[in-house]
């Protein structure tokens, strides 16, 4: 791995992964919620969002969708989409140009129902999460990967861990997740580990997320 | 008034005629997709918008952009030699050619550096220069030369990729010049005066507002885009920081910010966006900058004047293209022909820029005419007049209409080893009819310029 990139790069690279798969997996978690709102469990959108740390109301479904996205809280998926927009308009000269394109074009969708006061609906929805995953199938489509792309997929899978966590899922998974992070520190560095003067498998007993944080600390130098 | 049709100009309406034109949107959708934005500051509030775009192209015949092309060299060849002159042996004022108060008045002149020669004694790598086509002779006339930060290639760049998708039948058909060789030109430059070291292109950051071209121009000449502080100085060498802590040593700069800014330590040490020691780094001939520091006193209108002495002085030839005729109201001679003929002329304040300080006489009360002669007759050095001229206007289809706009032509120029003129440009047309500001800050739109033959 003998790309340059500055650490202003690296990092907006990494957090435009992060939220990327923010998005995407909310909006995963939403559509789920959508589904029992309407006649399995009113409370499911209150419980989804507790997860979150957030304490949700609303008023029906199509209420539920737009405080969801668009409500006054840190999980605002259109406040998530600006900065993710921000970090691709500073690191672009190192992202996929259609993939560009297509954060733009969520971003813009985004944007346009906010400020047009528009209801949000399952089909907007449905095309955002589309969007995502041509994003990612830029990347994936690649054949030989720089570290700009291991950048991006390093904020992409550590913001699934998170996920994972918060939701419970399955420990087993989530540990072969973490090894490919690992993998991923040793690849954007090869002297990492001297770096954290630790074995990576040492983190298992910590809390994960802050020691794969530490690590991206330790990886990105300012 | 139009320029008078051609062949080539038949040749693109006979297929325009059939073009759906409705796709004509495409070309909107298409910058706002890849944010191709000129950013603004308006009443305190970061706007980012994309350029207005026309899609009618200007069209300039082979033969005619090879005369533009000479004359072009021939005048950044001149120039630099100006510049490498002015600030080492000054044969030009000893020889009485310039007026010293001219170099020492001119805001761009930094004292500083008189002595110091740049890697290969290249100091106008990177150039626009601005033209229009006088209607009254069909000439070409220099308008202004930018050999600091010109900005604007970009666009044209950009648009042409997204023009061959739209309406591939143009490119099919016609015989238009390819103008991807661009970016190989920085490169090579950069290359060329590179003293040892990764290229890096050197930004103000997110919220300057031609942002978008420089990432973009980062990327096609292969070079790092840095922040200043993303560079370092040590020992009087600048450093690339690279995420893992690394630092690799930088050879060339092209810095997309003016000499005031460039280093807090040499220039102004309020200033957030440059790289300390980065000019003493460059007085140690350690790194290249392009474009080199004090290139400024080049682009005073006051020196501009002098252009076409510099070319007979330096090159014992005589001008290919010409300046619009100018007067130096600091000539008792000149200064009574401005003062006579005011109503008719152009007066540009020679320390602004972007349509700014711009003044034309025919459009001034009599009280506004009387106040600025007195500005004039206080400060002849602050001033120039300029015949107005006047320029074609372009064919522009602008709200599902033909209209005719005032449209000038930035060319770019770019010097390393040998002097390259790109066989493209930013052609500039005005918001309204009847307008001769041009200037993207002043509203105004760009269309690509089409270097054809039949």
């Amino acid at each position: 791995m003998n790309q340059l990139l500055t650490a202003n790069v690296a990092t907006n690279l990494y957090w435009l992964g992060r939220y990327l798969e923010r998005i995407e997996l909310t909006l995963f978690e939403i559509n789920k919620a959508y589904d029992k709102i309407i006649d399995v469990d009113k409370a499911a959108g209150v419980k989804l969002y507790q997860k979150f740390n957030i304490d949700l109301h609303y008023e029906g479904v199509v209420n539920f969708l737009e405080e969801a996205i668009f409500g006054d809280h840190p999980a605002n998926l259109a406040t998530l989409m600006i900065n993710a927009r921000e970090n691709a308009i500073i690191a672009r000269p190192n992202i996929d140009p259609s993939a560009f394109g297509e954060i733009i074009d969520l971003h813009t969708l985004f944007q346009t129902i906010s400020t047009h006061e528009l209801l949000i609906d399952y089909k907007d929805i449905e095309t955002a999460l589309s969007l995502i995953s041509e994003i990612w199938g830029a990347y994936e489509k690649k054949g030989h990967r720089k570290c700009s792309d291991y950048f991006l997929k390093l904020g992409k899978l550590i913001e699934e861990v998170d996920f994972r966590i918060r939701f419970k899922k399955k420990e087993e998974m989530t540990n072969l997740i973490v090894k490919d992070i690992n993998s991923i520190f040793n690849i954007l560095d090869t002297d990492f580990d001297k770096k954290m003067k630790k074995s990576p498998d040492d983190s298992k007993s910590k809390n994960i997320i802050e020691d794969l944080y530490e690590k991206v600390d330790t990886l990105i130098v300012y | 008034m139009l320029e008078k049709s051609t062949e080539l100009h038949k040749k693109f309406w006979e297929i325009f005629e059939k073009q759906d034109r409705k796709k004509i949107n495409e070309f909107k959708m298409y910058m706002d997709r890849f944010a191709i934005n000129f950013n603004l500051y308006k009443d305190g509030n970061f706007i980012e918008q994309s350029l207005p775009f026309d899609v009618i192209p200007r069209i300039i015949s082979k033969s005619e952009f090879s005369k533009i092309e000479k004359g072009l060299q021939q005048r950044v060849t001149a120039l630099n030699l100006f510049l490498e002159d002015i600030y080492t042996d000054a044969k030009i004022v000893k020889e009485g050619i310039i007026p010293i108060e001219f170099i020492e008045r001119a805001s761009g002149y930094l004292k500083e550096f008189v002595g110091f020669s740049p890697s290969k004694k290249i100091r106008t790598h990177i150039n626009g220069i601005d033209l229009v086509k006088d209607s009254s002779n069909d000439e070409w006339v220099i308008l202004e030369d930018n050999l600091r930060v010109p900005s604007g290639s970009s666009y044209p760049l950009s648009i042409r990729d997204t023009y061959r998708k739209i309406y591939p039948e143009f490119f099919e058909t016609l015989n238009i010049t390819p103008i991807k060789s661009y970016p190989k030109f920085i490169t090579n430059a950069m290359n060329y005066v590179n003293t040892g070291g990764i290229n890096v292109l050197m930004t103000p950051g997110r919220f300057n507002s031609a942002y978008y071209e420089h990432s973009y121009l980062a990327e096609k000449i292969g070079a790092q885009l840095v922040r200043a502080n993303e560079l370092e100085v040590i020992n009087k060498k600048v450093y690339f920081k690279n995420y893992n802590g690394k630092k690799i040593q930088v050879g060339a700069i092209y810095r997309r910010l003016d000499d005031d800014f460039i280093d807090p330590k040499f220039f102004n040490p309020e200033s957030l966006i440059g790289v300390p020691g980065v000019v003493e780094a460059y007085l140690n001939n350690n790194v290249a900058l392009l474009n080199a520091i004090g290139n400024g006193v080049s682009d005073d209108k006051g020196i501009y004047y002098f252009v076409p002495k510099m070319i007979e002085y330096y090159l014992n030839e005589e001008p290919i293209l010409k300046n619009a005729p100018t007067y130096l109201p600091y000539f008792p001679e000149d200064m009574n022909y401005v003062m006579k003929h005011i109503e008719k002329l152009v007066i540009k304040d020679v320390a602004e820029a972007g349509g700014y300080g711009v003044l034309f006489g025919h459009a001034m009360t009599r009280e506004e005419i009387e106040n600025l002669k007195r500005v004039i007759k206080a400060d002849p050095r602050r001033f120039i007049a300029q015949e107005l001229i006047e320029f074609y206007d372009e064919k522009c289809y602008l709200n599902n209409e033909l209209v005719n706009r005032k449209a000038d032509f930035r060319a770019y120029v770019v010097m390393g080893e040998d002097v390259k003129v790109w066989n493209c440009g930013l052609t500039r047309y005005a918001l309204e009819e009847g307008n001769y500001l041009v200037n993207s800050s002043q509203g105004g739109g760009f269309k690509d310029t089409w270097v054809m033959e039949l």
